[in-house]
């Protein structure tokens, strides 16, 4: 895998991450991206809030079944 | 009707919700609860009393929601109810770059201790079109792993990433509009 992703190559992977386990080249490249660019770390951080929002509706909706 | 049965019954409504937001299907959701309900009736001793009524039956509605996947796979599967949106498209130019830079959404926790952000979450998903949701449902309720969803819905697995990150991309964008911009404070 080449080392000088773009940033739409890193938000697939980002996104690939939430349903598989990355190879350790793949983070590495993901993480060095991380590091240079500016645009992509927001992007990340909205990936892990919407996980967390996603963990706590299911708590919280299974013992409160969502309205319609 | 014993006390059981009434507390089972009572509770039939919100079991239906929540099988139809998972199945988006008036009929499925309908036989879904319909079996969860027999389930219960029929061996209420199963229920230990240990979880709450409601824990214990959506429990089991989990099951009976996959057994209507699996029983509607040809159906459920029709490809051709996804937008078919090339999201890449949307967000990136030409060269790889955003078109517009991802925000910052601030301090989750804030938005999180808001009961309000839950409707607007769950808004955001039941939008989602067709296969995109049932699949990210199956993903992020059921639990189910990417090869099941695969197995159950006889798609492939290139299908099914795309689908996962449609549904990803567009549950942001929804987030953007109808949260983060009309709460400015987050």
């Amino acid at each position: 895998m080449k080392f000088d992703l773009s940033c739409k190559d890193v938000t697939h992977l980002l996104l690939d991450a939430e349903d598989r386990t990355l190879s350790l080249r793949e983070r590495l490249a993901v993480r060095f991206h991380l590091a240079i660019c500016t645009l992509c770390p927001p992007f990340e951080r909205q990936l892990r809030f919407m996980r967390s929002a996603m963990g706590r509706w299911k708590a919280y909706a299974e013992h409160e079944p969502p309205e319609a | 009707m014993s006390d059981f049965a009434r507390q089972v019954q009572a509770l039939r409504p919100q079991l239906l919700r929540f099988a139809h937001a998972q199945l988006r299907n008036d009929a499925w959701a309908e036989d879904a609860v319909s079996e969860t309900l027999l389930a219960a009736l029929e061996r209420p001793q199963a229920f230990g009393g240990l979880s709450q009524l409601k824990t214990w039956l959506v429990g089991i509605l989990k099951h009976k929601v996959v057994d209507q996947l699996r029983r509607h796979t040809r159906e459920a599967t029709l490809l051709s109810d996804d937008d078919g949106q090339d999201i890449d498209d949307l967000l990136f130019a030409a060269d790889g770059h955003w078109r517009e830079a991802p925000r910052d959404w601030g301090d989750p926790e804030h938005a999180l201790r808001e009961h309000e952000f839950f409707e607007v979450l769950q808004a955001c998903v039941q939008h989602l079109p067709g296969v995109q949701g049932r699949v990210f449902m199956m993903r992020e309720w059921l639990e189910l792993d990417t090869g099941e969803i695969c197995k159950e819905l006889a798609i492939t697995p290139t299908n099914l990433w795309v689908l996962l990150h449609r549904a990803r991309l567009r549950l942001r964008v929804c987030l953007q509009q109808d949260w983060f911009e009309t709460h400015s404070t987050a």
